[in-house]
């Protein structure tokens, strides 16, 4: 079976250092894309915690070795080189825009948290309840619009999700140019110096994992 | 060292990770689908691993697709 990590554009030497189960990357070569994969003699790797740190790890590496990479996701195998090749060619004029796309830039998280000790609605009617909970939703709407536009603006792509559920208000994933990583945390600490009510996580800079596709 | 050990800040990011590495990636179509059952797996022993970071605890879960909050 065949375990795929990232397709990549300009890659130079695959890196060293295994894969998953310490099965060696490997690279098939299609038109002007490279597939990243190693080969494992049975099942397809479990997707373990083990296993998935392998991945990530892999898909770093590939990130400094190459001029464009799309992150492959875990939990998909390939029968044999023949089949990844049949597919990643199939898919050619889908990965050439998204690899253009990714080139030059990494991925940030961004998380943001309302209070810990946020009063939970009165319980006094149904209506008032229901009504406190309405107007909360509201409220943490408007914060994470307030912070994920800025944000957005600073990036060149985004996603985000909004008023889940509890006290996470935002989670976004923000695709930045490689060199400017110190500008986007620096909105990223405007941010969170105008909320301090808030608690930010920012996380990456990562391979475009969220903007693969 | 157990997961429940580990600092706060490494755990968002474990997560943050496990969720791109799982939940996100170009596919491609002509793969083989592992059985959701292994990938909830992870999940399952992340659950665990932020049982003190409930919020983000309850994100996976959404992530997961079933339907938290």
């Amino acid at each position: 079976m065949i375990h795929l990590y990232a397709i990549a554009q300009g890659l130079g030497d695959v890196p060293d250092g295994a894969g998953i189960g310490g099965e060696p990357l490997r690279r098939l070569e299609v038109d002007d894309v490279a597939a990243v994969f190693s080969s494992h003699d049975a099942a397809p790797p479990e997707p373990d915690e083990q296993a998935v740190l392998a991945h990530a790890a892999a898909v770093e590496a590939l990130l400094g070795a190459s001029d464009a990479l799309l992150p492959a996701r875990f939990g998909r195998a390939f029968a044999n080189e023949g089949a990844l090749e049949a597919a990643v060619r199939e898919q050619l004029d889908d990965l050439r825009p998204a690899l253009a796309r990714a080139r030059g830039h990494v991925e940030f998280g961004v998380r943001v948290l309302g209070a810990d000790d946020e009063p939970a609605p009165e319980a006094g009617s149904g209506r008032a309840y229901m009504q406190a909970r309405l107007d909360a939703r509201a409220r943490a709407e408007r914060i994470a619009g307030s912070v994920h536009e800025p944000l957005a603006r600073f990036a060149a792509a985004s996603t985000s999700s909004t008023g889940g559920s509890g006290r996470l208000f935002l989670s976004g994933a923000y695709l930045v140019p490689a060199d400017a990583i110190e500008g986007f945390r620096a909105v990223v600490g405007e941010l969170e110096a105008a909320h301090p009510e808030l608690t930010f996580v920012c996380t990456g800079p990562w391979p475009p994992y969220s903007f693969a596709t | 060292m157990s997961p429940s050990d580990r600092p706060l800040e490494q755990q968002i990011t474990l997560i943050e990770l496990v969720d791109r590495v799982l939940n996100k990636g170009v596919v491609l179509s002509g793969d083989i689908t592992l059985s959701v059952a292994d990938v909830d797996l992870v999940y399952v022993g992340l659950r665990v691993l932020l049982a003190s970071v409930g919020t983000l605890e309850e994100q996976a879960a959404a992530a997961r697709g079933d339907g938290a909050g």
